[in-house]
């Protein structure tokens, strides 16, 4: 009997600790994990773009008005942009990755493989973690009409405005991330950007979701663009 | 439980000491390494996209 009460209470103490345990790798190791594992996403983008090997047939000499020539394609789970948003903190910059794959969002934030690319007509959107691996997008409500995201794919800087608070819909409205996103009071095809994230915080029952539009892009050369600047 | 492995550990009160923390680091390790990050995706946390998968 003494025993069996005794192993009893050894295997709720154990159960107890492994809990405790998940926790701390839920809230807090991902976070390291994917901090790090961006780190070396940018890393490799800017070593990449350092060496000059940036994706052929981007404009180069465009001013603000003209539209860059299509990319090459993106490389699935490949980094290909790093994204700004000043709005989530001064500092706070990501690599977008090709694709939406689980493993991908750990490593960044993931563009939809379908959508447009990076500053073409249609809609570029991207997904990323509101809550762990990072927390990426974890102020997103905060986002608000006219806030810059800026983008660079080691040639230009995009700059994107945002035009709507969050809206939030359930997870099988793809019709967001539509080349003319439905509900986003965009009424004609353009250069549209789309993010998407999890709500609530924690949960998994709606998205939240921001639409934006090209308002100005810039050869890297001219500096960075006026969003970025203090 | 722990009773029994206590019992079953080599040595004195001190190795057997020594010899707890090992495996208790490598449990850890196990649970970080290979169980979390299997466990960690049925949790809702990483449904970010409106695929609708």
């Amino acid at each position: 009997m003494r025993v069996l009460v005794r192993t009893f209470s050894e295997l709720c103490i154990t159960a107890g600790t492994l809990i405790v345990l998940f926790v701390v790798y839920v809230l807090f190791w991902t976070g390291v994990k994917a901090d790090n594992a961006m780190d070396s996403q940018i890393d490799a983008l800017q070593d990449q773009w350092a060496q000059g090997s940036v994706p052929a047939g981007t404009d180069r000499e465009s001013g603000r008005t003209a539209s860059p020539k299509k990319p090459a394609p993106y490389e699935d789970g490949k980094p290909f942009a790093v994204m700004y948003i000043p709005r989530f903190g001064f500092t706070w910059n990501k690599p977008v990755l090709q694709g939406t794959g689980t493993e991908t969002l750990k490593k960044g934030l993931g563009h939809y493989g379908e959508t447009a690319q990076l500053g073409q007509r249609g809609n570029f959107s991207v997904a990323g973690h509101r809550r762990t691996y990072g927390d990426p997008f974890k102020d997103f409500p905060k986002l608000r009409p006219n806030d810059p995201v800026v983008l660079t794919d080691g040639t230009t800087w995009f700059t994107y405005r945002i035009d709507k608070k969050p809206y939030k819909t359930l997870p099988g409205d793809t019709g967001v991330i539509d080349a003319v996103p439905r509900k986003s009071g965009f009424d004609g095809p353009g250069r549209y950007l789309t993010l998407t994230t999890c709500e609530p915080e924690w949960g998994h029952s709606h998205r939240l979701i921001v639409w934006a539009h090209l308002d100005a892009t810039q050869p890297v050369e001219a500096g960075k663009p006026e969003a970025l600047r203090r | 439980m722990y009773g029994w492995i206590w019992r079953h550990l080599p040595g004195n009160a001190w190795v057997r000491a020594l010899l707890s923390l090992v495996l208790v680091f490598a449990v850890v390790y196990v649970l970080f390494q290979y169980v979390f990050p299997w466990a960690e995706p049925l949790l809702p946390f990483n449904d970010v996209t409106v695929d609708g998968q």
